[in-house]
């Protein structure tokens, strides 16, 4: 039975890092709402990505509760199942969040209106990558009807109220103090993370980062240097052809 | 997980500056025409260039042809908008002004828009800060290095979700293209600038203390809420040290600590405008330990101390050590509420049977109904009468009205040379257990001797009436 109990332990963790994934994506969809990246597309996104965020949650919350009802677990496991308890529960609070504002922008902006304008924030791209993320899937395929944009908010709010509730009920029923449980996460944990090294993010960082004296000389320096940079290929292979050229006449 | 009741959707929504931003975002729409709007124009950077900038002089020039007023004037209310985050400055990030030349800006996205309707919540500055620490090390600048420690610390329970959530939501940013990430940075960042300021700056939404209700919802009938508060003022007034002198001085202007002295918890004699409080309102009266002593003299007059010395048992369980309790609740039992308890109490009998029932599970509000109806017996019956009898008109004429201190200036500063520290709380506070548990000797003697005699005076009377109030 233990064996069983690391199962569920490990079966645990992997549906929790789903639901973790899915609401980080579902977060990424919301900013882009209102916004010059938000099109028919991007509605469809947000109800598939949540209608799946919903699933995981069902999903989580049967399998937790079924582990956290059980009393013959001893002390360390009910303090990770408990750690677990928490991690699931944040991640609720934060969908909730983001469906009750996905509603409230979406109200704000319907995509048909001629005389409601997309806010210009310079986002243009899709967000297609973000729900193909969330959705486990290579490439999303489109297939909504063209009204989504008002059709689908009705979907969301008998949702939330759903959510809301389900929310609710685990409170009551789960008798878990979330204060008590401790992190394993150390502070700055994530620094020792191997994600952050990446030429391309370190790339974007910087533009974001420089200060305006900064950025006018550097992109000056940057520019200047690729410049010369280009320059000096463009001489060395204009060389290599002339030679080149000379030894193809001189041989024929 | 936060602790879900209504008072968790504590949206500001009541707060006047919500309709302002409702016509701000009526305004920024506007601003998005393509025809009649701001103009836009790229952003051009080292990698990539990026649309939808617009310069200072821009949105300036537009607000102020919009609305047909001065320059400086919309510039005024252009530095608002970019102060509360509507727009947001592309370079020197950190401050939130409008540059009236070619500076550009850019709009935020609705989602990070000031809405006091969604409060700003604390894991999602972590999880921001945590990207950042993801994104590169020794990016934080101090005071977000210091908000992350704190934040660690108190959220250290949700901490596990704040680095996986921060992890996600970063792998979530690199799946879109570069111009896109940019923005999105540079957006984020931007509502943090807002929303947790740098050190030596303000936030514009800051609005001082959370309102749990909306002050419009409630209809207050009969006296009007500005009634209440104007007459509490007028009231009070005379008696605040703030607003006018308090005799015979201020301690804090003057370092003299007479009035403090004079108005000590069990001073002999209480000075006349603390005498006067005690008029106001029999809440007044109960929360001054004086006033209690006189009440209570009053009380001991008329043979119902009882009241009292139940009301202040159920302080005392309340506001006790949790230790205690149970013996505190079982000695009030047999000493008020008991069938033939020396100092027994009367309440009617159907909050004695809620009592009663409760007090087999004791804690620490169990006496609650029990307590409410005796305060209002002493307040309804009671207090009118104390207020017309002979201990309160001794009480009245004795009280003292000390004379103004008049200082020269070499006065004051002897005095500030003289300036020693009161009795610690400490100390106080056994002061005041002493002479508690001093009075509860006395009492347990004089009063049932007063008590039984009534009671043997008027057996016949008393005996039948009580037992038709028990059963």
């Amino acid at each position: 039975s233990s064996h069983v109990k690391a199962m569920g332990k490990d079966e645990c963790k992997t549906m929790l890092d789903a639901l973790n994934k899915v609401t980080a994506c579902y977060r990424h969809l919301v900013i882009a709402l209102g916004s010059t990246s938000d099109s028919q597309n991007l509605r469809e996104e947000l109800k598939r990505t949540r209608k799946k965020a919903q699933e995981l949650a069902v999903a989580n919350r049967t399998k937790l509760t079924s582990l956290l009802k059980d009393k013959s677990i001893s002390k360390d496991d009910r303090a990770e199942y408990e750690r677990l308890w928490v991690l699931f529960s944040s991640s609720m609070e934060l969908l909730e969040v983001d469906m009750k504002r996905s509603l409230e922008i979406g109200q704000d902006f319907p995509l048909k209106v001629p005389t409601r304008h997309l806010i210009q924030t310079g986002m243009t791209g899709s967000t297609t990558t973000v729900a193909a993320r969330a959705m486990s899937v290579q490439n999303m395929k489109y297939e909504a009807d063209s009204n989504i944009d008002t059709a689908d908010l009705r979907d969301l709010q008998c949702e939330i109220s759903q959510v809301s509730q389900m929310m609710e009920e685990m409170e009551m029923k789960v008798q878990v103090a979330p204060w008590a449980v401790e992190a394993k996460q150390e502070a700055g944990a994530e620094l020792k993370s191997n994600m952050s090294v990446g030429n391309s993010s370190v790339g974007v960082i910087s533009i974001c980062e420089e200060e305006p004296k900064e950025e006018d000389g550097g992109g000056n320096r940057d520019a200047g240097f690729a410049s010369i940079c280009a320059v000096l290929v463009f001489f060395v292979i204009v060389t290599v052809a002339v030679v080149l050229g000379y030894l193809v006449i001189n041989m024929s | 997980m936060t602790i879900r009741n209504t008072l968790r959707d504590h949206g500001q929504r009541y707060r006047p500056r919500m309709a302002c931003l409702k016509k701000v975002e009526k305004l920024l729409l506007e601003m998005q025409d393509p025809k009649t709007g701001v103009k836009s124009q790229p952003q051009r950077l080292v990698i990539t260039t990026i649309p939808h900038a617009i310069t200072g002089e821009d949105i300036i020039a537009w607000l102020a042809d919009r609305f047909q007023v001065d320059t400086q004037e919309a510039r005024n209310f252009v530095s608002m908008l970019v102060a509360l985050g509507y727009i947001y400055p592309l370079q020197d990030h950190r401050r939130l002004v409008i540059k009236p030349d070619a500076s550009l800006y850019r709009f935020q996205t609705p989602y990070f828009w000031p809405t006091q309707q969604w409060p700003v919540e604390d894991t999602d500055y972590a999880i921001y800060l945590a990207k950042r620490n993801i994104r590169k090390r020794g990016i934080l600048e101090l005071h977000e290095q210091e908000h992350y420690n704190r934040l660690h610390k108190w959220m250290n329970h949700k901490w596990d979700f704040v680095v996986m959530q921060a992890k996600e939501q970063y792998r979530a940013a690199k799946e879109r293209k570069k111009p896109d990430r940019v923005v999105f940075e540079c957006q984020e960042r931007a509502y943090w600038v807002v929303h947790r300021p740098p050190p030596g700056t303000v936030s514009a939404m800051d609005y001082g203390l959370d309102r749990l209700t909306d002050p419009n919802a409630d209809e207050v009938t009969g006296e009007s809420l500005c009634d209440l508060l104007v007459k509490y003022c007028s009231t009070y007034k005379s008696h605040d040290p703030f607003l006018s002198n308090c005799l015979p001085s201020n301690p804090w202007l003057t370092d003299d600590a007479t009035y403090w002295s004079l108005n000590m918890p069990s001073v002999e004699i209480p000075t006349k405008m603390r005498v006067e409080r005690w008029t106001f309102s029999f809440a007044e009266l109960l929360s001054d330990p004086r006033g209690r002593d006189d009440f209570r003299l009053f009380l001991k007059k008329e043979f119902s101390g009882e009241n009292l010395a139940f009301w202040e048992g159920c302080e005392d369980l309340k506001w006790g050590e949790a230790a205690t309790m149970r013996e505190k609740a079982e000695h009030i039992y047999k000493t008020f509420l008991a069938r033939g308890a020396p100092r027994w109490i009367n309440i009617d009998g159907k909050t004695m049977e809620v009592t009663v029932k409760g007090l087999k599970h004791p804690h620490r509000y169990v006496l609650d109904p029990a307590q409410t109806h005796i305060y209002m017996l002493m307040k309804k019956d009671s207090y009118g009468r104390y207020q017309k009898s002979p201990v309160f008109k001794d009480t009245v004429k004795k009280a003292i009205c000390p004379e103004e201190h008049r200082y020269s200036d070499a006065q004051l500063q002897q005095n500030a040379k003289k300036r020693r520290p009161s009795l610690s709380p400490i100390i106080l506070r056994q002061m005041e257990q002493e002479q508690r548990a001093k009075m509860a000797a006395n009492v347990d003697i004089t009063q049932v001797m007063s008590k039984l005699s009534k009671q043997g005076k008027e057996a016949h009377v008393f005996s039948s009436g009580r037992d038709q109030k028990q059963s």
